[in-house]
């Protein structure tokens, strides 16, 4: 989960993260329900939820594909560039 | 299993009818400035905002510190004929000199219009109104720094007090031209499916450049350097109906700690960091007489081509920098990006200890790696299309210079769009059954059974434009991604949506993937290397004035893309160099 939200902490009937996660990604609909991290896979990693949260309750948890990442450039470049000369 | 159909709304819902002069397609700097320059004008405007409230929307929602203008201070490099005379050279020959020369007058007084808004151009450092340095290689110190935290919140706000409709969350993946002028746009709310017909006399698209086009290090494809929310929405329908694009064939790439697409780490380099290989050598200066304050496409060339000549990982080193510099960096890392300082705690990279290493990200189609040049919709000066009644602004235009381009000519949209609305006959109704055609195609992947996702559908594009369009390119690869993303095309009917969030983004995959194709179609007709790495050929390595001053243009003829070419009337001497490059200043932001 890229989001977590600690439901202890967050102000009840806020609705900040919601509104300002630019991906749609965070949904508050009920002021009585928690967030709900709703598209974890469509996450920015911006951090703006994190940023605005005013009591601090919202944390950005990179995964291991970020954190430990082995993907070797070469992927990333086209055919031609991979292509034995 | 519950049906998909099941969850939605009764079919009943009405369809929203919305008439409206202007139309402004996206909420981010243009689309409020386009809102702005409309109402003042005197049209009635609406505006639609696939994200959040228009005070925070866009790409620089969450802030922005610097501002490019020309002032006309005296400096002999601070009038709008000064630097028009340098863009030539910083676009490689390749800009359309009439709208450059819109932009650049267009500044000064927007400075002033900002200031107006609350917009306060005074750097937090030093205290000062304008104070200014150099950066993008620009022959004079333009950028002015500022604390621009609230910029988009003034902004959004101003437009909101026009008075104008604003729908927020609400996404237009169509608009109607009928007899080659626009009539109007077809919209949905992203979380409750309201739909909107909006009947309009003009059309401003102002949605951003392209992003999740092509594969990056982390696999995760909304991990983009640039907003992923952004996909060349507007390009693409513009293109469905009659629009022209051009410059399609660059692409943007960046430099960024290995395992995070970010903005953001030109700031290292362009503070004192230097960028080495595997033995510790600091290698730039083999690939450009600049070293680390070369352009950005530079670095990344540079980088690739250390790594895939065996002397990689690359590491970005600071750690021979003072300790107030060190801590200078760490301040400022969450400028860009919030979440940056979290991805270096978490990953345990204190840039003062150690080399931290880095890698380059996946491709947009955005500015072709400078101002001035951009891959989007062909406009004039007024910021007309080919399509009566349509304009474009900001980075899905082919005039795009970051906030500063998007506020200028967002303005100039918005007036010249409410001069056009305001002359136009009253647009006639659509009939009922062609609103009920429109609306049952546009929520048709709600009703698609099976599992072809837009996870899927985009996965397929981004790998056919990594390996056959992508970073380094060739005609038979070339040739080969065109015919892969043609057939894609076949399968866009196939995407299913659970719900309206889910349909936004299958439209989003639609566009990206006519994006893509336009990238391939054109990167095929430019037989060169050009553009500070924003179009490498393997097959054409070098750089051709005698082919290659020309805007590509395309367009849709029938179902396929036809690509014609526009000089820009530049010649080789013109593109020369006339001041000294590569000034950098310590302060090397990213766009």
């Amino acid at each position: 989960m890229p989001i977590l939200i600690d439901e202890k902490t967050c102000l009840s009937g806020c609705t900040i993260c919601d509104f300002f996660c630019p991906g749609d990604i965070i949904w508050r609909e009920s002021r009585e329900e928690p967030p709900e991290v709703k598209y974890p896979d469509e996450c920015w990693y911006c951090g703006a939820c994190e940023d605005h949260c005013p009591v601090d309750a919202v944390k950005v948890v990179f995964p291991p594909e970020m954190l430990d990442c082995q993907t070797p450039v070469e992927t990333l470049m086209g055919l031609p560039a991979r292509r034995p000369a | 299993m519950k049906s998909p159909a099941a969850r939605l709304r009764p079919p009943s819902e009405k369809t929203q009818i919305i008439e409206t002069d202007v139309l402004v397609v996206g909420g981010g700097v243009a689309g409020c400035l386009a809102v702005l320059g409309a109402a003042e004008a005197g049209a009635r405007v609406t505006v639609c905002e696939k994200g959040g409230i228009i005070e925070r929307s866009g790409s620089v929602a969450a802030g922005v510190d610097h501002f490019f203008s020309v002032l006309e201070e005296g400096p002999e490099w601070d009038t709008p004929e000064y630097l028009l005379r340098h863009v030539p050279r910083l676009t490689d020959g390749i800009a359309d000199m009439g709208t450059t020369a819109r932009l650049l007058h267009g500044l000064k007084p927007m400075v002033h219009y900002l200031e107006k808004l609350g917009v306060d151009f005074t750097d937090p450092e030093t205290g000062r109104k304008y104070y200014r340095h150099r950066s993008f290689g620009m022959p004079g110190e333009y950028t002015i720094n500022f604390d621009g935290r609230d910029f988009k919140h003034l902004i959004g706000r101003a437009a909101r007090n026009t008075g104008a409709l604003v729908l927020e969350r609400v996404m237009v993946p169509e608009i109607l031209v009928e007899d080659g002028r626009v009539r109007g746009a077809a919209a949905f709310h992203i979380r409750h499916g309201t739909f909107y017909f909006i009947l309009a006399r003009a059309v401003v698209m102002a949605t951003g450049e392209t992003n999740r086009m092509s594969r990056n290090a982390s696999g995760l494809p909304f991990d983009s350097w640039h907003t992923p929310y952004n996909t060349g929405d507007g390009q693409a329908m513009s293109l469905r109906r009659g629009a022209r694009l051009a410059n399609m064939e660059f692409y943007d790439c960046t430099l960024c700690p290995k395992g995070y697409s970010t903005q953001g780490t030109n700031a290292f380099v362009g503070g004192g960091g230097h960028l080495i290989n595997r033995q510790g050598e600091r290698f730039m200066f083999r690939y450009h007489p600049d070293g680390e304050r070369a352009r950005r496409g530079d670095l990344v060339h540079g980088i690739v081509s250390e790594i895939m000549a065996g002397r990689g990982p690359i590491y970005c080193d600071c750690t021979h920098l003072p300790p107030e510099e060190i801590h200078r960096l760490k301040e400022t890392l969450g400028v860009d990006r919030p979440a940056m300082p979290a991805f270096f705690e978490q990953k345990g990279i204190d840039i003062g200890k150690a080399p931290f290493e880095v890698t380059v990200s996946e491709l947009s189609s955005r500015h072709g790696g400078t101002f001035f040049r951009s891959s989007g919709i062909l406009i004039d000066p007024g910021t007309g299309t080919n399509v009566e009644g349509l304009f474009a602004a900001g980075d899905c235009s082919t005039m795009g210079a970051g906030i500063s381009g998007a506020a200028v000519l967002g303005k100039v949209a918005g007036e010249e769009a409410a001069r056009h609305a305001l002359a136009a006959r009253k647009p006639r109704a659509l009939p009922e059954e062609e609103i009920a055609a429109l609306r049952g195609a546009i929520l048709s992947p709600l009703q698609n059974p099976g599992g072809y996702t837009h996870s899927r559908f985009e996965d397929e594009v981004r790998s056919v434009v990594t390996d056959y369009v992508g970073f380094y390119r060739d005609e038979p690869h070339m040739r080969e991604g065109l015919r892969r993303l043609r057939a894609l095309r076949a399968r866009e009917g196939e995407m299913t949506a659970r719900d309206h969030h889910g349909l936004m983004r299958v439209h989003e995959a639609r566009s990206i993937r006519a994006v893509a194709e336009a990238m391939a179609a054109s990167a095929i007709e430019r037989r060169e290397t050009r553009g500070g790495g924003a179009h490498a050929r393997a097959d054409y390595p070098a750089r051709d004035d005698a082919t290659g001053l020309k805007m590509i243009v395309v367009e849709l003829q029938g179902e396929d893309l036809r690509v014609s070419s526009v000089p820009t009337g530049l010649t080789p001497e013109d593109t020369r160099s006339t001041v000294s490059l590569g000034e950098a200043s310590a302060h090397a932001h990213t766009d």
